[in-house]
């Protein structure tokens, strides 16, 4: 086997990016002083690993800013490694870009030799070789006049030739051979193809994508500094002119989209929110003859189900969603916008070194305790229960036949499922998600704990489960198809920018955003994801883990994959894991809300709201944020559609179970 | 450690002929773009000198009996000295398009920027030979020990250029921070006037610490007195020139694998 000729290992670049570029001392002093001279970190290249063997040629595609260049600096040796090592084994020609290692006042004749020695060779050696490069520019002619008076196409031709004059063992092309005319492009690419059957090996950056498959045996596809795809060039190419081709027709909706919302127009309604309610509302309205548009102040749409493909793994970024429902119209309805996989959620719980399924079930009990039937389970649970009643009842001087009120979650907890139970799967979690112990935590928050008898790990009881197949995202861009939608902007804005240009609003942003917080914050739970992405087919060989211990600082590790059963839209296995540690943060004006804390105070908070709400004219408010509840995606479909239907006066007809 | 000097070394042999290479060009283009060629660099010298001694010589009479000798012997050695830093100063920014491409080591620029202005420097003094004749001034044997004022206004104005071309990539003002400084260097350089003239202090301090002073009045003594430049001079003139190399090359040898980021 052929040794590697160059040898990139989870190399990443980064850049200290000031927040604003200060390049001048007077300005770099009148911030230091003012404490304005903060940096960001950027990352050029992420992870990337290049094995190049010799004689092999390498395409680098991808679009502008994607990491190509900062990859060749990197191997050149210009750039170093923040991360990871680089090693190249062999003599690298770079091929200048245009008139870059020209001197433009500079003869033909003198340019030769600088450009020469710019690369590293011999005065003599430049002598020796000087009509041979003379001859392949067919610049004879023009030797000894100054390069400012030659075309683009001759500075070309002089710099390949210089170049290309030995044959290097590392030739490296970014994009240079664009321009020329077509007969020199033609020898260009001739001698390129003698070099490589001569043994160079080759990095070529194009986005001339038939010249790369023309001339190129492998491709690395990169985008914002992570390897997307390698392999065969054909496959590679193909795969990324898809990609471009999307993104593009992602740009052109934008731009006719903002065509639209700025034409003289006006809607009928403005959708605060794309995430579901906002869509599905938006929907409704389009099929009921209504216009709508529907702005984020996100700069994507789906709300949190969105979901984003790295590595062709579909990333749940705002936690994991999965489908499930009761209801057969909502299912049929969701349906048409995607196709559901047979997804069952049946998630394990890791406690210090053991493994329980969850929900609650027989398959937990029989682990925790050995037993195997229903009613030795059933009869275990109930002696712990007693027990631990008996004696709280003692504590308190009751008498055993007075009732027992829970006066904590701790005390909830053990009443409702044992002490093994709430020792090992539910304390140290709960301490861990509300961020207090159990005994401080009102009974409330566990009104019930499903306990099951049966051996049956669904976490869902509902009669429809599953997960749309690439993602929410897409179901989002279905439901909102024909809708213009705006992403990035926030309501403030776009009602100053755009004033008169709708007669009504849907809000599905916070309630008590929406009135400057007048009255006063409402609470939220909120969590937040480190995501990680592995070089590892399978981590913990489910998409969810709940980690019960205390000795994990996270409440549980999503692996996005298994959401998807492991496999691409194709069916093959996917190489590479992305996981996403969940921790439980407390929530701050500010930070992302994700689940309304409905207490006493908070909902009598909301209640103030909702009555300005009820006069505010023209403003209607819905989904979670706008109504201050947490809903599970089903129900938000059935709110969105419950003010569909009062408000468009239309019934909602999905195919069989169109009249209810 | 050795292996580390004896790469260096490599490298800088490898890059040898493209440093001849950009100091021929910047000789070449200097020459080629104007009509008058190399006349024009002598003659620069010799209608300021001509100017100048019209306006300051009576002004001086008392204290300097050659006032033009006087004034080239200063105005040689400072315009080398500014002519190298300021040309030398954007030595690395200037050549982005380069370093963007390939690996050249950086001090190539700065050091080919510093040569290029030093021989054009030595064929400028074709004019103070000139002046030499013109004023039947005697050629003393001392004068060959130009030849090492020359070397220390080299080395010395080699460590300021790679400090400031350092300083150049990261504050792209340092140009015109640099022309304001050495303007007041200028005129704290007794370059047409004589030292005497000035306040005691003033002296003391030029002549301890401008570094310019030590090259100007070496030359001064092996011209326009006939006798070498005494202890002081001598050794303050090498210290200078390698303090200022040393720090030159310290700074620029620490930043110069963030220059890539900012050029």
């Amino acid at each position: 086997m052929a040794e590697n000729i160059i040898d990139v290992n989870h190399a990443s670049i980064r850049f200290n990016l000031g927040n604003i570029k200060v390049d001048n001392l007077k300005e770099f002093t009148i911030r230091k002083i003012r404490h304005e001279l903060t940096f960001q970190e950027f990352l050029a290249l992420k992870d990337v690993d290049l094995h190049v063997k010799r004689g092999e040629s390498w395409g680098l595609i991808g679009t502008n800013g994607s990491g190509k260049s900062t990859l060749l600096k990197m191997i050149t040796g210009i750039l170093k490694p923040y991360k990871g090592t680089v090693q190249v084994r062999g003599k690298i020609a770079p091929m200048i870009e245009l008139g870059a290692g020209f001197d433009q006042e500079l003869t033909a004749r003198e340019n030769i030799f600088l450009n020469g020695a710019v690369l590293g060779h011999s005065r003599r050696f430049m002598e020796e070789h000087f009509d041979e490069i003379v001859e392949f520019a067919e610049l004879q002619r023009f030797l000894d006049s100054p390069i400012k008076n030659y075309s683009s196409g001759m500075k070309a031709r002089l710099g390949f030739s210089v170049a290309t004059m030995v044959n290097p063992e590392i030739l490296i092309c970014d994009e240079v051979l664009s321009v020329g005319d077509a007969n020199f492009r033609r020898r260009c690419n001739a001698r390129m193809q003698e070099m490589l059957s001569g043994g160079t090996t080759l990095l070529y950056v194009s986005h001339d994508i038939p010249s790369v498959i023309r001339l190129c045996d492998h491709v690395l596809w990169l985008d914002k500094g992570d390897v997307v795809m390698q392999g065969d060039p054909e496959t590679v190419c193909n795969a990324y002119l898809e990609h471009q081709e999307k993104v593009y027709s992602y740009a052109q909706k934008e731009r006719e989209d903002r065509q639209e919302i700025e034409s003289g127009k006006v809607f009928d309604y403005l959708v605060v929110g794309a995430g579901l309610y906002g869509s599905v509302f938006a929907n409704e309205a389009c099929k009921a003859g209504k216009s709508a548009v529907v702005i984020d102040k996100r700069d994507h749409i789906g709300g949190n189900v969105y979901t984003s493909r790295r590595d062709n793994i579909d990333v749940h970024e705002y936690g994991a969603h999965i489908f499930h429902t009761s209801d057969k119209k909502v299912w049929e309805y969701v349906n048409q916008y995607a196709e559901f996989n047979h997804y069952i959620n049946s998630p394990v719980a890791r406690y210090k070194d053991e493994l329980y399924n969850l929900p609650f079930n027989m398959n937990t009990f029989s682990k925790m305790w050995g037993l195997y039937t229903p009613e030795q389970v059933q009869a275990k649970i109930e002696e712990q229960r007693a027990e631990y009643i008996a004696q709280k009842k003692k504590e308190r001087g009751l008498a055993p036949e007075e009732a027992f009120v829970p006066q904590n979650l701790e005390e909830q907890a053990i009443s409702l499922a044992g002490t093994d139970i709430y020792e090992k799967l539910i304390r140290e979690y709960t301490q861990k998600q509300w961020g207090r112990p159990c005994t401080e935590l009102p009974a409330f928050i566990i009104r019930r704990l499903p306990l099951r008898f049966t051996y049956d790990n669904n976490y869902f009881n509902d009669r429809y489960q599953g997960i749309p197949i690439g993602g929410y995202t897409q179901m989002v861009e279905k439901l909102l198809s024909g809708v213009p939608v705006m992403t990035g902007i926030d309501y403030r804005t776009f009602a100053k920018k755009y004033a008169g240009k709708y007669r009504k609003v849907i809000y599905t942003g916070p309630i008590d955003e929406y009135f400057d917080y007048r009255l006063g914050h409402l609470q939220y739970r909120t969590v937040r994801f480190e995501t990680e992405e592995l070089d590892m087919p399978n981590f913990q060989g489910n998409a969810v883990v709940n980690y019960t211990g205390s000795e994990a600082p996270w409440t549980r590790i999503i692996e996005h994959k298994w959401f998807e059963f492991g496999k691409d839209l194709e069916g093959n296995d996917l190489p590479k894991t992305i996981i996403s540690r969940e921790y439980s943060t407390e929530w701050k004006p500010g930070m992302e809300p994700y689940y309304p804390v409905n207490d006493e105070a908070n909902m009598k908070l909301y209640e103030q709201y909702k009555k300005l709400a009820e006069k505010e004219p023209g403003v209607l408010f819905g989904g979670r944020l706008g109504t201050y509840r947490y809903y599970n995606m089903d129900q938000v479909i059935l709110q969105a559609w419950e003010m569909a239907e009062k408000e468009l006066k239309t019934r909602i007809l999905v195919g069989s179970v169109g009249k209810k | 450690m050795g292996s580390k000097w004896k790469n260096r070394i490599r490298t800088f042999r490898k890059y040898w002929d493209l440093l001849v290479e950009l100091v021929k060009r910047d000789i070449k283009l200097k020459y080629r773009r104007s009509v008058l060629g190399y006349i024009w660099s002598v003659l620069n010298p010799l209608l300021i000198m001509v100017v100048m001694t019209v306006v300051f010589s009576a002004m001086f009479k008392k204290n300097i009996e050659n006032y033009p000798i006087y004034l080239l012997t200063g105005r040689v050695l400072f315009e080398f000295m500014r002519m190298a830093t300021q040309n030398g100063l954007k030595s690395v920014t200037n050549n982005a398009s380069l370093l963007k491409k390939t690996y050249i080591p950086k001090y190539i620029f700065t050091l080919s920027k510093v040569t290029s202005t030093m021989i054009d420097s030595v064929f400028s003094l074709g004019a103070f030979f000139i002046v030499m004749i013109a004023t039947r001034s005697a050629f003393h044997w001392t004068m060959l020990y130009l030849v090492i004022i020359i070397m220390q206004v080299y080395i010395f104005s080699l460590g300021l250029t790679f400090l400031l071309a350092a300083l150049e990539v990261f504050f792209r003002d340092m140009e015109y921070i640099y022309h304001a400084f050495i303007t007041a260097w200028m005129y704290l350089t007794p370059l047409f006037y004589p030292i005497e003239n000035l306040p005691h202090l003033l002296q003391v301090i030029i002549k301890g610490f401008n570094p310019m002073y030590y090259y100007i009045a070496a030359f001064r003594d092996i011209t326009l007195a006939g006798r070498m430049p005494g202890p002081r001079l001598v050794v303050g003139g090498w210290l200078w020139a390698f303090a200022a190399l040393v720090l030159g090359l310290y700074v620029f040898q620490k930043k110069k694998d963030e220059f890539i980021l900012h050029i």
